[in-house]
């Protein structure tokens, strides 16, 4: 067994152990950081592809800012343990999650377990890694990554993804946007209003509750056999 | 001169070479070299954070007209060794309703994640942990994982001090990430890689003629990425997360003996590592004349560090409202739009016969480039600073007058009831 392959089997362990625990722990807190956990693993997993930026993109994106929105707004939720990990759609997720699993294992059929191949890295006779810089004795020069001009000019190209690309950035200026108007200032007016209707929909979801655990079970079952 | 300007690089060569003599070529060798030089990063980092946590005691002192430690040893020289005993000494406690792992776990990961960052730093020509080719990508994506670790802390802590605390870091941290990698971004575009070396190198040989630190080239991100790099560690001005008469100590209140030590290492570390950095991408990092290239890091690192100690001597902490206003109301946009102009200015002047002859544009000399560059950004600069002057005495006018209006009619009614 190699190296890579000794961190591939230990990166899956991680990974996969720490997404189980995201969906069967009961401290919310506790999920948002398996999560994280799991996270890195994925981004252990571009390192081991040889992909960095992909690896520190996922790093900055995901653990730096997605999962922090995550814990904060864990943090401001009035109940952290002691949940029961499931909610009234859990059946519809297991359905998707199934659906969408053997759709992937149908996509990269037939299924290979064997491991990527560390790259040639002499390329025209030369080890790049440990090339120096032309009339600069003992600077190294970074190894030449062509994945990140390809990604870019891939992004750039109408024929490739530029249009996602732009389609993205619209889907994020309607985020952006939609913040604002979230976050606008208001007469204290509209702002009474508003709390009223939200006690008023607290107090019903507290009167439903408290007639009895079973009825959302029973109304999504009945909703999934449609 | 070779000898002294090598003297770092052929001593590591030096320790490879006898390890590779003595195991042969192998895994064992190669994983060996690792360790110790993963040991040697690990000692400059730490060794920076004990010298530094001297200097700028002292330094502050002599700012706030103090004398600062003087008992141990000559001028109180020995004072990091005194603290670090007196850390591994003290008593070790968690809270009864502390989150256990999350609580013993933060620390660590704080120290760990600010070590990290000096894995990419080049000390000296070929004297660099790994040359990444995202290197200062990776900077930037190992600093948002403190974040974490100070939300680890404040959380597990089970302390509304603590918490509090971490919830101002989110809002501090998260946002100034944002003006940090946009000022980043006009260095990587003129240098054309993600690497720290080539960067250096970039600025070392200004086009192969002669050196020209981005500093001069791009004043205006320079100095933005410099007080976001602040308010990224949280030092003062910017030290919300443990402003200590509002949240006693913020996030690390609970913390003592050496899980304090660790998170204050961390905190010196990510500063220097900021100073680092800057020194790196505006200053031309290890590039200088006569003095050995490790010497003019070192310098250059320490001299970002002064300004970082002055402006904590002498400057009163700012409000959250006023830090979040000024980040996403004056620096994000004002990022933007300097980027933009670089992208416009490299676009239009260009200096490289290759890029002419593929993109067009004007040729001219690197000089010129840089001149004009260095100019636009600096008129850049001073027009955002007198808009933003003049919005912010107008609006202060407005509330004196509001108070003064305030004032004529209270006296107005207490004229009345008498």
């Amino acid at each position: 067994m190699t190296v890579a392959q000794i961190v591939f089997i230990l990166l899956t362990i991680v990974g996969l152990g720490a997404a189980f625990l995201v969906v069967t722990t009961r401290n919310l807190f506790h999920a948002a950081l398996y999560l994280i956990a799991s996270f890195f693993a994925v981004s252990g997993f571009y390192v081991l592809l040889e992909a960095g930026f992909f690896a520190a993109a996922q790093f900055l994106v995901y653990i730096g800012a997605i999962s922090i929105l995550f814990i904060f707004a864990t943090m401001l939720t009035r109940t952290v343990r002691g949940m029961v990990p499931r909610n009234s759609q859990w059946q519809a997720a297991l359905f998707i999650a199934v659906v969408l699993f053997i759709a992937m294992v149908a996509m990269f059929s037939p299924i290979s377990f064997s491991l990527p191949t560390r790259p040639d890295r002499t390329f025209g006779g030369v080890d790049w890694q440990f090339a120096e810089v032309p009339g600069k004795p003992g600077v190294l020069r970074s190894v030449p990554d062509s994945s990140i001009l390809d990604f870019g000019r891939a992004l750039a190209d109408l024929n490739q993804y530029g249009i996602a690309l732009l389609l993205s950035g619209v889907l994020l200026l309607i985020g952006m946007i939609g913040a604002i108007w979230v976050a606008r200032e208001r007469k204290p007016r509209e702002i009474l209003a508003e709390r009223a209707r939200m006690a008023a929909e607290e107090a019903a979801e507290a009167a439903r509750q408290s007639v009895g655990a079973k009825i959302p079970d029973v109304v999504v079952a009945h909703d999934s056999h449609h | 001169m070779d000898i002294i300007n090598n003297l770092v690089k052929n001593l590591g060569d030096g320790i490879a070479a006898g390890i590779y003599g003595a195991l042969g070529q192998g895994l064992a060798a190669d994983i060996l070299i690792m360790v110790i030089a993963a040991i040697a990063v690990f000692a400059v980092a730490s060794g920076g954070f004990a010298g530094l946590t001297y200097a700028e005691r002292k330094i502050v002192a002599r700012i706030q007209d103090r004398v600062g430690p003087n008992q141990a040893g000559p001028y109180g020289i020995l004072q990091p060794i005194a603290d670090a005993v007196k850390l591994f000494t003290k008593e070790d406690t968690t809270p009864a309703e502390a989150d256990f792992w999350v609580y013993h776990l933060a620390p660590i990961i704080v120290a760990v994640f600010a070590t990290l960052t000096f894995t990419v730093v080049p000390f000296a020509p070929g004297v660099v942990g790994t040359n990444l080719n995202i290197g200062a990508f990776y900077i930037i994506a190992i600093g948002s994982a403190s974040t974490i670790a100070i939300l680890m802390a404040g959380w597990g802590s089970n302390n509304k001090y603590s918490l509090l605390g971490a919830f101002r870091t989110v809002a501090q941290l998260v946002g100034y990430e944002v003006p940090m990698l946009l000022n980043m971004l006009p260095v990587i575009m003129l240098t054309g890689s993600m690497s720290l070396v080539d960067i250096i190198e970039r600025q070392a040989g200004w086009n192969g003629s002669w050196g020209l630190p981005f500093i001069v080239i791009l004043p205006l991100s320079g100095l933005a990425f410099l007080i976001s790099g602040i308010a990224e560690t949280g030092r003062s001005p910017f030290d919300l997360l443990e402003a200590e008469s509002e949240i006693v100590a913020g996030f690390h209140v609970e913390y003592s003996g050496m899980k304090f030590g660790l998170i204050m290492m961390g905190e010196y570390m990510n500063a220097l590592g900021v100073a680092v950095m800057f020194s790196v991408l505006f200053l031309g990092g290890y590039a200088g004349p006569i003095l050995p290239p490790y010497l003019w890091l070192v310098l250059k690192a320490f001299g970002v560090f002064l300004v970082l100690m002055w402006l904590r001597g002498t400057l009163p902490r700012v409000r959250i409202d006023q830090l979040l206003n000024m980040n996403w109301k004056f620096f994000v946009p004002l990022s933007v739009v300097n980027l933009i102009l670089v992208m416009i200015l490299g676009k239009v002047f260009v200096s490289d016969p290759a890029l002419f002859k593929a993109n067009g544009g004007i040729l001219i000399q690197p000089l010129a480039q840089a001149l004009i560059m260095g100019a636009s950004s600096f008129a850049l600069l001073i027009i955002a600073l007198a808009i933003v002057t003049r919005r912010v005495r107008k609006d202060r006018m407005a509330e004196a007058a509001i108070l003064l209006q305030r004032r004529e009619t209270n006296q107005q009614i207490a004229a009345s009831v008498h």
